[in-house]
């Protein structure tokens, strides 16, 4: 699997103004007010994530992976607690800032692919291309080669619903590195796929990190993944674990 | 793209698209139909009102309309006579000339209204001859005849043949009576006149009121009735003659012609009620098809879709369902009233209107009974668009990419 054409810009401006800390979060606490039964997701989170990392969230179901993830991007407020994303405090961020902070500089992979079901895979993938402005020959040929680089070809023109879960998968993958934002967030990104295509996505993932200084945050349940990251954060009842940090 | 997304969305839950759609459509027909029919209504009762009874335009001497007097005359009628019928988009004219008295017939007296006409003028503008239900129409030569209303030939227990005295006043101040044969009866479409009017041949009746050639008011009518203002207008430069005063058929029947436009406003706000209805119905499916897509507007604004980009997807999913039903109801629309104004709708009564009887309501094919309902149905899902709209915007990612 091969990385080829993808030459973006978005986030080489990004590194460039961002020092090394991209995400610090201090006391991070979130509440779920489920049913009238608050359920403490996440318990007082003190992290600072720096630019060119490439860090895995580990910890066991319900745990709070998703809930942190969620929290410093900005598609969720947190409780309590502050985070800042590229030195600016989230939540003094506007609606308009934080889409096009996370349009310019977050890729996102979901836990549950969330493709846009009425878009074939190409106009998935094209998508945030679209948003920011990008013309459209380039979209084409970046779109191309990041299906060829997770192993997609000639579905391009396909309907979400007409692939399999793994494809989908790789789709939603596609679709959140294909601008090369400096900062990916990835839930699971390997639950849905073989052992195969999950090894060669790490591979994929490491080889953007090292080679463009993206900045990778993931949560697994995957050894072989957790075994590729650089750093480890175990998370326990919505707690940092400090003895299986690494 | 975010068209794209839009346009596509709207094929995915047909069955609801089609019933947004077809609420929209009935929506847009119900009130093409009521604008149909009540333009149509109303420019029935108008070609009514104007062509048998007031005509499209009226010259009288200055401030007779205000208040009628035997005194104030026009005085040269063939040369005003001239001017009318030499003016451009005129079909018809005919003179009258009025006076009060009171009519005898035997032992029965009332007070009556001595209308004069100018028998073959009257029959070409105001179909005079076909109002006439007993007896025959006036000769077009003075021979001391007269029609009378229906009420009035009850109120004085008159028939075809009887004879009434007239007493009245003479313009010269002397008192005028005189004895004329009845010889037909008119029903009009006029209560108010069918129960004191006394038709004359027009002679007769200045030769009773001692007029002397003159008359009180000329009536025109026109061949196309949207031209009234402007044919006015012509007549009034033409004339060029301060003491005579050129109406359209608005001012002369200004309490009838503002009670219509009343009724008018009336219709307004149920057509308002109508769309009120509509929008209730396309707000409820709006709103249910955005809480099932909370998930996606969630996922849209995870990637960097901008709040005011979410919102304009929901309106335009709204606004192209309405612009679809629009297509079709304007075709609808025109279809029914192309065909009511043809068959129209009978009434199982007769009804009164501004003291017309109408028994069938024909409607009309405008632009206003497509414009209209256009311009609403779309402002209306526009408007009803935007709460949800404003919903899917403010959705908060997170929470939205949990629901199912
Ligand atoms: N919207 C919500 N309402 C109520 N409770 C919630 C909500 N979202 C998460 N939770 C709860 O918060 C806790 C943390 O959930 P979270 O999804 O962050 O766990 P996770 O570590 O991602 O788990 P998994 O590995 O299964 O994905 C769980 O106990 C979960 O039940
Ligand atoms: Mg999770």
């Amino acid at each position: 699997m091969e990385v080829t054409n993808i030459s973006g810009s978005n986030s080489e401006n990004l590194k460039t103004t961002l020092e090394s800390d991209v995400i610090v979060t201090e006391g991070v606490t979130k509440v779920y007010a489920a049913d009238g039964i608050p359920v403490n997701a996440l318990n007082g989170i003190d992290l600072t994530i720096q630019s060119g990392e490439f860090t895995a969230l580990v910890g066991p179901s319900g745990s709070g992976k998703t809930t942190f993830l969620n929290i410093i991007s900005g598609l969720d407020n947190p409780t309590e607690g502050t985070v800042w994303l590229a030195g600016k405090v989230l939540s003094e961020m506007s609606g308009n800032e934080l889409s096009d902070f996370r349009r310019d500089n977050i890729g996102f992979i979901f836990q549950a692919y969330n493709l846009i079901p009425v878009l074939t895979v190409e106009e998935n993938v094209e998508y945030i291309m679209l948003l920011a402005g990008v013309p459209k020959a380039e979209r084409h040929t970046r779109v191309i080669a990041m299906l060829e680089a997770v192993g997609l070809t000639g579905v391009a023109n396909r309907m979400p619903t007409q692939l399999s879960g793994g494809q989908q998968q790789r789709v939603a993958i596609a679709r959140a590195m294909v601008s090369e934002p400096a900062i990916i967030l990835a839930d699971e990104p390997t639950a849905n796929l073989d052992s195969k295509t999950g090894a060669d996505l790490l591979e994929m993932m490491r080889r953007l990190n090292e080679e463009t200084g993206m900045t990778f945050i993931f949560s697994t349940h995957d050894p072989m993944v957790m075994a590729g990251a650089t750093r480890l954060i175990t998370l326990r009842d919505g707690r940092i674990d400090p003895d299986e940090a690494r | 793209m975010i068209f794209k997304i839009a346009f596509r969305n709207t094929f995915r839950q047909k069955r609801r698209t089609i019933l947004t759609g077809l609420a929209m459509v009935v929506g847009f027909t119900l009130l093409s139909l009521t604008i149909g029919l009540s333009d149509g209504a109303y420019g029935n009762i108008i070609t009514m009102f104007t062509r048998n009874r007031i005509g499209h335009i009226q010259v009288h001497r200055d401030g007779y309309l205000d208040k009628p007097s035997l005194y104030k005359t026009i005085d040269d009628l063939s040369a005003v006579g001239e001017v009318i019928q030499s003016t451009a988009g005129v079909e018809a004219w005919t003179p009258r000339a009025y006076g009060a008295g009171l009519g005898s017939v035997g032992e029965k007296s009332t007070a009556i209204q001595i209308i004069g006409v100018d028998v073959a003028r009257e029959t070409e503008a105001t179909r005079f001859d076909q109002k006439v239900v007993e007896g025959n129409t006036l000769a077009e030569t003075p021979s001391h005849e007269a029609v009378i209303g229906k009420s009035l030939a009850k109120i004085v227990a008159a028939t075809v043949g009887s004879e009434i005295v007239i007493v009245s006043q003479g313009a010269d101040g002397s008192i005028a009576n005189d004895v004329y044969k009845i010889v037909g009866i008119v029903e009009s479409d006029d209560d108010a006149t069918d129960r004191i009017g006394c038709y004359l041949h027009i002679e007769d009746a200045q030769e009773l009121l001692v007029l002397n050639g003159r008359v009180h008011e000329i009536v025109v009518i026109v061949s196309n009735i949207n031209q009234v203002d402007k044919i006015t207008r012509a007549i009034e430069t033409q004339l060029n003659d301060p003491t005579l005063d050129v109406a359209p058929w608005q001012v002369v029947a200004k309490s009838f012609y503002r009670a219509m436009q009343t009724d008018q406003q009336g219709d307004a706000i149920s057509r308002l009620v109508i769309m009120l209805i509509v929008a209730i119905g396309v707000l409820n499916t709006v709103l249910m098809s955005v809480l099932e897509r909370t998930r996606e507007y969630g996922v849209l604004k995870a990637v960097g879709t901008k709040p005011m980009q979410v919102f304009w997807l929901v309106v335009c999913e709204v606004v192209i369902i309405a612009l679809a039903s629009i297509c079709v109801g304007a075709i609808l629309g025109a279809l029914v009233n192309y065909l009511l104004s043809i068959y129209g709708i009978t009434y199982p009564e007769e009804i009164t209107y501004g003291g017309m009887k109408l028994k069938t309501l024909y409607a009309v094919v405008n632009v206003r009974c497509l414009v209209i309902p256009a311009i609403t149905v779309l402002v209306s899902a526009a408007i009803v668009s935007l709460f949800p709209a404003i919903k899917a915007a403010r959705i908060m990612p997170a929470k939205a990419m949990r629901t199912h």
